[in-house]
């Protein structure tokens, strides 16, 4: 039941994220669908996945406020509250769709790893190469903060 | 309860918001959600088959997702300071030749 619940709180705060006139109400819904996913993630069972979105959603919504609120100007015309239930109970709607229609697949063929495992053993050639374009990335900071602080020359 | 569906229906949303709204931000919204619905069915998958492969999936994912969000937030930030305006369809008039101009040249 509580994934039903966490499921249409999702699609209604996506829906809303959308459909909203303000910038700033948008990324309000936005933190919604987030926080919603995040939840969803940790009642599955995957809480180090839903650290991960927090953490990442919470990054990305402050950058999002501050940006919003430079970017977006008033709205001249108010959302109205009709139109705003509207969105809702279409986001409400849609939702009902996971809940009631299934997809048959196939099952599962490949075994049974763990997260370490997956991460290390099958996929260690992704995370050097992360960690070069990270290093990348650094270097040329530091490559930009020096010549800035000798003033371009 | 099925999480494909549900990851489908975040698609249809963020694609929707993609292709009618104009505003810069809410473009950027989209794009998150349609990121979301990504690793939704990652994690889903693998809660549901208790497969590791999945979440190990995800750290990519995620990791895509925050570079994409940083140089869409740049490329909108420079667009917002170079020509003052968060729409697209304004944007796409700046790019536009004047009429005036071609018919001078012609």
């Amino acid at each position: 039941m509580i994934l039903e619940v966490l499921s249409a709180g999702l699609v209604i705060t996506a829906c809303l994220a959308i459909f909203l006139d303000e910038a700033i109400y948008s990324v309000v819904a936005l933190a919604g669908t987030f926080i919603f996913t995040a939840l969803l993630y940790w009642e599955s069972n995957a809480p180090l996945v839903a650290v991960f979105q927090f953490a990442v959603g919470a990054g990305t919504l402050a950058i999002l406020f501050l940006s919003g609120e430079m970017l977006s100007e008033k709205p001249l015309k108010k959302t109205r509250m009709q139109n705003l239930l509207i969105v809702v109970v279409a986001g409400a709607l849609l939702s009902l769709l996971p809940i009631f229609l299934s997809i048959s697949r196939p099952e599962a063929s490949v075994a049974s790893v763990s997260f370490g495992e997956a991460l290390w053993d099958l996929r260690a050639g992704d995370v050097v190469l992360q960690g070069l374009v990270i290093m990348t990335v650094a270097m040329g900071v530091a490559i930009v903060l020096y010549e800035k602080r000798n003033g371009g020359k | 309860m099925d999480f494909v569906i549900l990851s489908l229906v975040m698609l249809a949303i963020g694609v929707y918001g993609l292709l009618t709204k104009r505003h810069l931000l809410k473009v950027f919204v989209s794009v998150e959600l349609i990121a979301t619905a990504a690793t939704l069915n990652f994690v889903m998958l693998a809660a549901s088959t208790g497969i590791g492969v999945g979440e190990a999936f995800l750290v990519l994912a995620f990791s895509t997702d925050t570079a994409v969000s940083a140089v869409i937030l740049a490329l909108l930030v420079v667009v917002h300071k170079k020509y003052g305006v968060s729409d697209i369809s304004e944007l796409v008039k700046i790019n536009e030749p004047k009429e005036e101009e071609g018919e001078v040249k012609a």
